[in-house]
C-alpha cells in the first residue's frame, strides 16, 4: 500500500489493485462506516449576510485611494536589486572552496593541485581551497575517503570528530555519525582526536565509536576493501554496518527486534545486492525481506 | 483592474470566504463566538490593507490572518466541539439501530475532540465542507502531501479511538 493510502482512498486515488487489497482488509468496513457517519456531520450555522452587516456597521467605508506607481521607477528598482544580487553572489562564490561530493551508491575520484589523489566513497564530501593550496594543504571531509598524498608540505584532513595530518602517504579516513576511523597504509599519519595526538605507522588503524577510542587490529590489505567493491568490518556494531549498506546500495533499511549493538565481523559485496544481504543476515542470525527500495531486517524468532 | 477597496469586490470576497474561515477556525478551536470574532477581525485586516492586497491574493491573505489570530489569542483554551447532526429527520429505522447510531456519533465526537487541531481541521474541512486537499493545503500554507498525511493519520486515529484499539 502506498503512503497515506487512507487519504488517497477517500479521494479515489487508489489503483484498482490497491483498492481491491484494501477492501479485503479487516479494517475496511470500519473505515467505510467512519466515512459514512462523518458525512452527516454539520458545522454550526453561520449567517453570511448578518456577518457582513455586522462588519459594515463596525467598519465605515473609507475613501478609495489608488496610488499609481511610476512604472519606470519600479523597473529601475528591480534592475538595481538584480544587480546587487549578481555582484553579491559573484563575490561570495569567488571566496568559496572547491568541493566534490558523492550521493548514495556513488563514488568519485578527485585530483588535487599537487597531484595528490582522493577517492570518495558513497555519501561523502570533501572541500579544499584551490587558491591557498600552495600555502597549506587542507582538506575537510564528511564521510569516507582514501587519500594518496604526494610528498611535500604538511597535509591536513579535518573532520568533525578528529584531525589527521601527514607528510606524504596513503591512508583512509571515515567519519560518519558517531564513527571515526583512520587507517594508514603507507608512511606515517598523525591523528588528533579530542585534543590527543596519536602516531599511526603504516599498517595500523585508529577507531573511535561514539567518542570512545577502541582497540583495532591492523588491516590486512594495502588499500581499503571498499575500493575493491567490498565493505569489510571487524567487530563493528551492526548499526554502522547497516548504515554503510544503505549508502552503498541507496536502499532504505528498516529493522524489527534486531539488536543493533551486536558486533559484526565480515564483509559484504558492494555490487551484488542479494549476496550482500545474505552476507549481513546469515552471520547475524537475522532474516530479511527485500521489497523494492526497502529492506526489512528482523529477528528470526520474533513475529513480524 | 479590480480593487479590494471597492465595496462590491470586498462584499463578494466576504460572501464567498467568510463561512469557510468560520468553519476552519471553529474546527480548530470549537468555539462559535470566537470563530465569529476571528472572521470579523480577519476581514477588518483585509479592509485596512485593501490597497496592498490583490483580489487573487485576498483569500489566502484572510486565511493567514485568521490563522495568526487563532494562534495568538485562543490557543490556550480547550476544545469542546459538537458536530453531530442534530436534525430531527423522520426515520424509519428500528430503535436499536438508532441507538447504535447515536452511540457511534457520540464516540465520533469524542474521538474528534481528541485529535490534534490540524488533523481535525483537515478532516472536517474535507468531510463537512467538501474541500479538496489542494484547497486545504492553500489554507494551511502547507503542501498537499502534508494534508494527505494529516487526513491519513486522522482516519487512523479516529478508527482506533472509536473501536477502542
Amino acid at each position: 500500500m502506498q503512503e497515506n493510502y487512507l487519504a488517497k482512498w477517500l479521494n479515489n486515488d487508489l489503483s484498482e489493485e490497491e483498492l481491491a487489497e484494501f477492501k479485503k482488509s479487516a479494517e475496511y468496513a470500519s473505515y467505510e462506516k467512519l466515512i459514512d457517519v462523518s458525512s452527516t456531520l454539520k458545522a454550526p450555522d453561520f449567517d453570511v449576510d448578518k456577518a457582513l452587516n455586522d462588519f459594515k456597521n463596525n467598519n465605515p467605508q473609507k475613501d478609495v485611494k489608488v496610488i499609481k506607481m511610476n512604472p519606470m521607477r519600479r523597473i529601475l528598482r528591480i534592475a538595481a536589486a538584480i544587480a546587487v544580487i549578481f555582484v553579491a553572489s559573484y563575490l561570495y562564490i569567488s571566496t568559496l572552496d572547491e568541493s566534490v561530493s558523492t550521493q548514495y551508491a556513488e563514488r568519485s575520484e578527485v585530483r588535487l593541485p599537487d597531484n595528490s589523489e582522493i577517492i570518495l566513497n558513497a555519501d561523502s564530501r570533501i572541500s579544499y581551497s584551490d587558491k591557498n593550496w600552495k600555502k597549506e594543504r587542507n582538506v575537510s571531509l564528511k564521510g569516507e575517503a582514501f587519500f594518496k598524498v604526494a610528498k611535500g608540505q604538511k597535509f591536513t584532513v579535518a573532520t568533525k570528530d578528529g584531525l589527521v595530518t601527514v607528510l606524504g602517504t596513503q591512508f583512509n579516513v571515515e567519519n560518519r555519525k558517531g564513527f571515526f576511523e583512520v587507517t594508514c597504509y603507507e608512511g606515517l599519519v598523525s591523528v588528533t582526536f579530542k585534543g590527543k595526538e596519536t602516531k599511526l605507522p603504516a599498517g595500523n588503524s585508529f577507531m573511535a565509536i561514539k567518542g570512545e577510542v577502541l582497540k583495532t587490529e591492523s588491516p590486512e590489505n594495502t588499500i581499503p576493501s571498499w575500493m575493491n567493491n567490498e565493505s569489510t568490518f571487524k567487530s563493528i556494531p551492526l548499526e554502522y554496518v547497516l548504515n554503510e549498506f544503505e549508502r552503498q546500495y541507496n536502499i532504505e533499511v528498516k529493522t524489527q527486534n534486531v539488536n543493533l549493538g551486536q558486533l559484526f565481523t565480515g564483509s559484504f559485496s558492494n555490487t551484488n545486492l542479494n549476496l550482500a544481504l545474505q552476507s549481513i543476515s546469515t552471520p547475524s542470525q537475522i532474516k530479511y525481506e527485500l521489497e523494492g527500495n526497502n529492506v526489512l531486517f528482523y529477528a528470526e524468532n520474533a513475529p513480524k | 483592474m479590480d480593487n479590494v477597496c471597492e465595496e462590491e469586490v470586498f462584499s463578494s470576497l466576504f460572501k464567498t470566504n467568510s463561512k469557510t474561515v468560520f468553519n476552519y477556525i471553529y474546527y480548530k478551536f470549537g468555539n462559535e463566538e470566537k470563530a465569529y470574532d476571528v472572521v470579523q477581525e480577519a476581514f477588518v485586516k483585509l479592509w485596512e490593507n485593501c490597497s496592498k492586497v490583490s483580489p487573487e491574493k485576498a483569500k489566502s491573505y484572510v486565511y493567514t490572518v485568521a490563522n495568526n489570530l487563532y494562534l495568538n489569542v485562543i490557543k490556550a483554551e480547550k476544545v469542546r466541539l459538537k458536530y453531530a447532526n442534530k436534525s430531527n429527520d423522520t426515520s424509519y429505522e428500528s430503535p436499536e439501530f438508532l441507538l447504535e447510531e447515536k452511540e457511534y456519533k457520540e464516540k465520533l465526537d469524542k474521538a474528534l475532540n481528541s485529535l490534534p487541531e490540524n488533523q481535525r481541521a483537515t478532516f472536517l474541512l474535507n468531510r463537512i465542507d467538501g474541500k479538496k486537499y489542494a484547497e486545504i493545503a492553500e489554507m494551511e500554507g502547507v503542501s498537499v502531501k502534508a494534508i494527505e498525511k494529516r487526513m491519513h493519520l486522522a482516519l487512523k486515529a479516529l478508527r482506533e479511538q472509536i473501536e477502542g484499539i
